[in-house]
């Protein structure tokens, strides 16, 4: 005890001597900019000590040093300056803004650069412009709309569900084949996972579009690349708090139709009775007579299934970060939370908790050590997505109004079962009691995704640089399907009354270790930068199934407990790719730029004979306002810019497609042999060279902007499952034959259109002009899309639909026509067999025009944000629509108020055709284009109101800023199409995220889009 | 200096760390197979044979579908059965003939009739250069499988020889005999595809075993699907020598039922055991879903045919049960429903039994002139079938006979559709609806008169992969 305290005397004793001796002082004065303005929250420190303070709202600080000592004087975004202490008593400085940090940077793959210094179309979407969107899950839904060239098609409107993003349009043919690549912090992640990186995290996404960037990315980016970077922390800066929370409600997007009521429903049976629909003769409408006691039962209980299926969701979002540095350590740590319950009742949407530490710190002068590491978990229940009743979605609309959820007595109370529950009533033509299925048949993916960068750089003299990165994507997915025993379903399908669970568990882990040699040289006029780099990247998939049945109870649900284990699987599959690349650049005075790249990419998916391919670019740009004869003062750049290469794509190639293969399966007696793949040695990487002209101009301080480029794709060697005739019982070869193009144009404009310091109103927009084609197919053949209504063929646009054409309605037997492919109208039946009725007509699931726009007006603390998507030129086939005005077919299921306008008596026109013909003919409605339908629309995206506190109001609280907002989500829709016209899965069970070829071809009941609303407030302190 | 040499000694471990990536190039698949490993040794070769097996268990072959396959196909698009209202529609344009080019029927079983081919094909070439014990079992089973897929297709979309007097001469199917995934077969004539089934099948009977194993076909198997062949093609002596080689009685009448729930074999030649964890299949999908007393229907015993069924028939009780969706009773269509008292439709594919062989020897005979053998062969099911029965028909009451019983007897295994296009006949049905009694509402389309209806097209697509396929006349 002695001794401590004698220490602390000490050490007080040492403190007060120093001060004695150290003639400390107190300094005063004023931060300013470079226009006199008094820069609020400017950090002054004293150099080598940990002391320091900030300037007030009027930019005046106050702070003690000795003689001798140097004052440090920081402030974001200008160049931090140093001035030594010496007799004066009062410092003002002005701070220099640093042209560097105010230039926007994009991330350039490998690399990061300035905007004007960059040869290359990208794109770059900052942190402060994502946080506007206040997205509600995935960030590839938010891409919309922000960037020329990107077409964006949410999937569907399910909780956590991303989107299909096409850059410059399709450029592969492949399921899958034409999405980007996505890299976070180094790490290719698939773009179905993009929803388990928190949001809150992003700091950047950078869109790399052209050849002169993407062919860095070799056999990996010909669909361009998605670059995210992840936050990190500012040096010489104290901790930064931040938090952000958010809530909402959401609901379905208002719906354009009117379905049926029970009234409606049973006077439309009852007519099509009369014309002699007889499947009708079971139902109510014909079984009650109108006014009859047991039809006012009916009418009585009638039920509004889409109120008692869906409900109105909610959003939430939470998220804490902590941000700072000192000299040598910069910092982020974020935990966030994200909730959206989607809205189907009885189960819960998507949730994710997600963790974040970025740290970068300086070890030596020499040495540099980076750590990236973020984790989350997503939870999401998943809904049947199919084309039947087991969908919640389909259930809401086909059931019929006077079918009630429960079986009810005479009274109209539901009737119970030995345990008390109401018994479900299943004796609807929408038989499937859904309500029951939601609670007894629940699915569950848990996300558990680890994303970790770590990095050295090794500074090895003022030129060279070596740095060492492994970037790890590690995600473990673990799917819970549960038929509960006594659960309806197990009581209809078979082999499982005892309920049926199965467990998969994949892992997903993609690996990267990078090194790269860095060389750079700045020589007065000449900017000059190389780099080289080896890579190796590892991408391994396992998957654990287990299956079992007979459970001894809904409440127990591990495959411990199933008493019949019906499989037991197990799956491996590896994927590698070695690298070696050169890319350098070079520019001189920022007037005449020149830049090229190499790259060498072994893959093991590819074919033993070409296992390497080469992908290469080059581009020249010439920024015209940096000449000197160029003296036009109020514009501040005026680029040329030109590149092509190209670039591979090996996304669409299975792991060992190349190589002649077996698998087994099992059969009485033991295993049996099934011949799966042949051989192809040849098989390789799909190549698309581009070729790119752009312009950029920055004009009046940069408040005037535009970019714009012209691209030609022209995409090769693309790979196609080639059918084998049906008759050599073989499959299919995947072979690299085909060529389709892409052409465009893409502008992009923005201005300030006020400037003041009160208020200010910014505009802005893109849009993608769309041209595409294709060019040639194996063998000249067209090819019919599995499951679609899309036929690919030469010197047709991608994804055209290929249908019988719809020639209306006979005005004098009511029966519908079609277009024979000689072009003369028949009846169904009468439909020449000889020859190909279905025809092209330029329809193509692909908006050929597409883009965003908004307006940003500030003024004082106030904020209005809106911004609007739109798209135009793409075909849907409205199957949603067919059925629900399914002319008598299908009786049973309800339809819209529309079914009634149907034929009645010679002459009418302008109606759906008679019912009397509804069985005969209905299959032709579905091959045929009646139900063909332009997907145009213009939709209010976002509108977000805000109020930033000013400073003043928070000086007396230790908050440093305080933004509330209210937002509002798909608020506004202007379409023509029948029902949602942003239209991505069709069906998820009948074909999936990843198997989609053609996004938007057709509607079949997948999980509709959401508009919501949202209150918000951001506090920092 | 020192820090140059500290820097360069850091690069070096990292490099170290990372070098030798490029023979990581060399990926081999976990979960599949190298061709060139697949057919070596015996083993290979069993699991191979195994494997074209296999082929048969699909729904669109004997595993039971709701799209239509061999033991359904026949009896939706004939008069066995009615359409279920309460049941989901499947397979209503087949039932209904509505059938056309662009989606045409039984594609399914059409696809699948080659992949079994293809895999027996590849054994047939790998073989070559095996010499193991099992060598001439295995290739007589894989003669064997390919010329049964190659029938089923055969019969659907081809004529059948006995049809009509230009069979032999019209399109039949394309008969593959060789594994090349590059080729595109042609159609051969109806003739030229039953002499090579009969090719086939005769090499087949020379070498295949006296026993196989369970789920695979043996002597017994093979000479009752010759002797069916040569019904077909009107060979009708030589389809008694091929039933006469059958030793094996039909199923004993006591055990009928028993046959359906797996509790016995008895009368059966070539059937696949159905277990889950091996194969698990739901072969009763094809008629209906759910249990008897909240059955979901696809198609119900028609009416008409239910009152074929006499008390004494053990059949009845074998094949049909009633059934009820809420208010709505079936006769419920029960052959494939479940073992013991379950209803997943969990059963061993029944494939060729016993009963067959008599029932073809019995019209061979008829149509030889032969009439006391026929209906000793008829007998010989007959007494396994009925407490008693009257019998001792002769002329057309004796071929009448032996028709009703063949209906009777593969009712719901999908043979009704093929006999009634081999005999020349068209199909009319009685006007019942689908309930029990016979009200309710009947099937769409009640007749389908002899003509190009009888051929099934086929599918669009497959034309369009491969031009040397000609479609059926009428399509």
């Amino acid at each position: 005890m002695r001794t401590k305290f004698s220490g602390i005397l000490t050490l007080i004793l040492a403190l007060v001597v120093q001060l004695t001796f150290a003639q400390q002082k107190t300094i005063t004065g004023t931060v300013t900019d470079d226009t006199g303005l008094p820069l609020p929250g400017a950090n002054v420190i004293v150099k080598g000590t940990s002391s320091g303070t900030q300037s007030d709202f009027d930019g005046n600080y106050t702070i003690s040093a000795n003689v001798g000592q140097t004052l440090v004087f920081s402030y974001v975004g200008f160049v931090a300056k140093e001035i030594k202490v010496g007799a004066q008593n009062n410092i003002d400085v002005t701070l220099q803004p640093d042209a560097a940090a105010l230039e926007e940077v994009v991330v350039t793959g490998y690399s990061t650069r300035n905007q004007t210094v960059q040869t290359s179309a990208v794109v770059s979407i900052s942190a402060s412009e994502l946080s506007q969107m206040a997205p509600t899950t995935s960030i590839d839904n938010m891409l919309q709309g922000k960037a020329a060239g990107v077409q964006v098609t949410a999937a569907n409107g399910k909780p956590g569900q991303g989107a299909f993003v096409r850059i410059r349009g399709t450029g592969s043919l492949t399921a899958g084949g034409s999405s980007p690549l996505y890299i976070v912090d180094g790490a290719p992640i698939r773009e179905v996972d993009l929803a388990t990186i928190p949001n809150e995290d992003i700091e950047n996404i950078s869109i790399l579009k052209d050849a002169a960037t993407t062919a860095q990315y070799g056999s990996r980016g010909s669909n361009g690349v998605v670059i995210i970077t992840t936050k990190s922390g500012v040096r010489n800066k104290d901790a930064s708090i931040r938090y952000s929370s958010r809530y909402g409600v959401t609901s379905q997007v208002h719906r354009n139709y009117q379905l049926m009521d029970a009234e409606q429903k049973m006077q439309f049976e009852a007519e099509m009775y009369a014309l002699g629909v007889s499947t009708a003769a079971t139902l109510p409408g014909v079984t009650t007579l109108p006014g009859s006691p047991e039809r006012q039962f009916l009418l009585d209980h009638q039920t509004d299934w889409e109120k008692l299926i869906l409900k109105e969701g909610i959003l939430q979002n939470n998220s804490v970060s902590f941000s700072g540095g000192a000299e040598k350590i910069d910092y982020y740590f974020s935990v966030s939370n994200d909730r959206n319950t989607g809205i189907i009742d009885k189960i819960d949407g998507f949730e994710r908790l997600g963790s974040r530490l970025n740290l970068n710190l300086d070890a030596k002068k020499w040495l540099k050590l980076g750590v990236n590491v973020g984790y989350s978990r997503s939870t999401s229940d998943e809904p049947r997505d199919r084309f039947n009743d087991q969908n919640p979605f389909f259930a809401a609309l086909s059931a019929a109004p006077y079918d009630t959820e429960f079986v009810l007595d005479e009274f109209g109370n539901p009737v119970l079962d030995e345990n008390g529950d109401p018994i479900y009533d299943t004796s609807g033509a929408s038989d499937y009691p859904i309500r029951e299925a939601l609670d007894d048949e629940p699915q569950l993916n848990i996300y558990n995704t680890t994303l970790a960068s770590i990095n050295t750089q090794v500074l090895l003299n003022k030129n060279w640089t070596y740095e060492f990165q492994t970037a790890v994507n590690w995600l473990a997915r673990r799917t819970e399907y549960y038929v509960k025993p006594g659960s309806y379903l197990a009581g209809v399908a078979a082999g499982i009354e005892g309920g049926l669970k199965r467990d998969f568990q994949d892992h997903r882990l993609d690996l990267t270790i990078s090194n790269r040699l860095n060389y750079n040289l700045s020589s007065g006029d000449h900017n000059l930068n190389v780099l080289g780099l080896y890579e190796y990247n590892m991408n391994e998939f396992n998957r654990i199934l287990a299956e079992s049945t007979q459970f001894p109870s809904p409440l127990l649900s591990t495959q411990t407990n199933g008493a019949l284990k019906r499989e037991a699987r197990s799956n491996r599959s590896r994927l590698t790719l070695v690298s070696y690349g050169l890319f350098a650049d070079y520019n001189f005075k920022e007037r005449y730029y020149v830049s090229g790249s190499v790259r060498r990419d072994g893959s093991s998916s590819f074919g033993a004979d070409v296992q390497w391919g080469n992908f290469y670019s080059g581009s020249v740009a010439w920024n015209v306002a940096n000449e000197p004869f160029f003296d036009v003062d109020f514009i501040n750049d005026l680029k040329f810019r030109g590149s092509y290469g190209s670039v591979g794509n090996r996304s669409g190639l299975r792991n060992y497609e190349a190589q002649g293969t077996v698998t087994f399966d099992s059969y009485p007696g033991g295993s049996s042999t099934i011949p799966d793949q042949i051989a192809n040695p040849d098989l390789s990487w799909e190549t698309t060279t581009t070729t790119n002209i752009g312009v950029e101009f920055n004009a009046f301080n940069k408040r005037l902007r535009l970019v714009s480029d012209y691209f030609i794709r022209k995409t090769t060697d693309l790979l196609f499952p080639v059918r084998t005739a049906y008759e050599t019982g073989a499959g299919t070869i995947t072979k690299n034959i085909g060529d389709i193009e892409n052409k465009g144009l893409e502008v992009s404009l923005q201005g300030e259109v006020i400037r003041t310091s009160d208020f200010s109103w910014t505009l802005g927009g893109n849009v993608l002009f769309l041209d595409h084609k294709i060019v040639s197919l194996p063998e000249g053949k067209p090819i019919d899309v599995d499951n679609t209504s899309i036929r690919w063929e030469e010197g047709r646009k991608i994804n055209e639909h290929f249908l019988i054409r719809y020639a209306g309605v006979d005005p004098e037997t009511g029966r519908g026509q079609f277009y024979g492919g000689d072009g003369n109208i028949y009846f169904a039946d009468e439909l020449p067999q000889d020859q190909e009725n279905r025809v092209f007509q330029g329809k193509s699931t692909i908006a050929d025009l597409e883009g965003g726009f908004f307006s940003n007006i500030t003024y004082k603390g106030f904020g209005l944000r809106t911004d609007f998507v739109f798209k135009t030129g793409n075909w849907i086939n409205n199957i949603v629509r067919a059925r629900s005005n399914f002319d008598g077919s299908d009786i049973g299921f309800n339809q819209t108020v529309d079914a009634y306008n149907y034929w009645q008596q010679p002459g009418d026109t302008d109606v759906a055709p008679s019912p009397k013909y509804a069985v005969q003919d209905r299959d032709f409605y579905y091959s045929s284009d009646r139900w063909l339908e332009k997907g145009d629309y213009i939709r209010l995206r976002n509108v977000t109101l805000s109020y930033t506190f000013p400073k003043k109001y928070l000086e007396k609280t230790p908050l440093t800023s305080l933004r509330i907002y209210a937002q509002g989500q798909n608020v506004l829709t202007f379409t023509k199409f029948w029902g949602d016209p942003e239209v991505g899965i069709s069906s998820g069970e009948s074909i999936s995220f990843a198997e989609t070829v053609a996004p938007g071809e057709t509607t079949l009941y997948s999980y509709p889009n959401t508009q919501s609303y949202q209150m918000g407030i951001d506090v920092s302190f | 200096m020192k820090k140059i040499i500290l820097k360069i000694t850091v690069l070096a471990l990292i490099l170290l760390g990372v070098t030798a990536c490029d023979s990581k190039l060399d990926q081999i698949p976990f979960d599949q197979f190298g061709n060139e490993n697949a057919y070596v040794s015996a083993a290979d070769f069993e699991n191979a044979v195994r494997g074209a097996y296999a082929g048969f268990t699909s729904g669109s072959m004997y595993g039971g579908s709701d799209q239509g396959g061999m033991i359904d196909a026949g009896d939706v698009l004939a008069d066995n059965v009615t359409i279920a209202q309460d049941g989901r529609g499947t397979r209503s344009t087949l039932h209904n003939w509505r059938y056309v080019a662009a989606d045409g029927p039984l594609s399914n079983t059409y696809q699948r009739t080659y992949i079994i081919a293809n895999r027996a094909n590849l054994i047939l070439e790998n073989i070559v250069s095996f010499e193991g014990d099992n060598k001439e079992n295995i290739i007589a089973e894989a003669k064997a499988i390919r010329a049964l897929a190659h029938l089923n297709s055969a019969i659907f979309f081809a004529k059948i020889p006995t049809q009509s007097g230009d069979a032999n001469g019209s399109l039949g199917i394309a008969y593959v005999t060789e594994a090349d995934a590059n080729a595109l077969p042609a159609r051969e004539t109806v003739g030229v595809v039953y002499d090579k089934i009969v090719a086939d099948l005769t090499d087949a009977l020379a070498g295949i075993n006296e026993t196989n194993p369970p789920g695979r076909l043996n002597k017994q198997g093979v000479a009752t699907l010759l002797s069916r062949v040569y019904l077909y093609m009107g060979k009708y002596d030589l389809a008694v020598n091929a039933a006469n080689m059958v030793t094996t009685k039909p199923a004993a009448r006591n055990n009928v039922v028993g046959v359906w729930k797996d509790a016995n074999q008895d009368g059966l030649l070539f059937y696949i055991p159905n277990e889950v964890g091996t194969l698990g299949i739901g072969v009763g999908v094809a008629y209906s879903q759910g249990s008897l007393n909240n059955l979901t229907p696809e198609y119900v015993v028609d009416y008409d045919f239910y009152t074929k069924f006499s008390d004494e028939d053990i059949r009845k009780e074998a094949y049909t049960a009633p059934g009820q969706k809420g208010s709505n009773k079936y006769n419920a269509i029960v052959k494939w429903f479940g073992r013991d008292s379950s209803f997943d439709g969990l059963v061993d594919l029944k494939v060729l039994r016993a009963a067959e062989a008599y029932l073809n020897k019995a019209e061979a005979y008829y149509r030889l002139g032969n009439e006391t053998a026929a209906r000793n062969a008829l007998d010989e099911v007959r007494s396994r079938r009925y407490t008693t029965f009257a019998g001792g028909e002769t002329g057309q009451a004796l071929l009448d006979a032996i028709m009703l019983e063949r209906r009777l007897e593969f009712a719901f295994e999908g043979h009704r559709f093929i006999d009634l296009k081999r005999w020349g006949l068209g199909v009319q049905r009685d006007g019942f609806g689908d309930l029990r009694d016979g009200t309710g509402v009947p099937s769409d389309v009640q007749s389908l008169s002899v003509g190009n209806k009888l051929q099934l097209p086929i599918d669009q697509t497959i034309i369009d992969v491969n031009p040397n396929i000609q479609q059926n006349p009428g399509y």
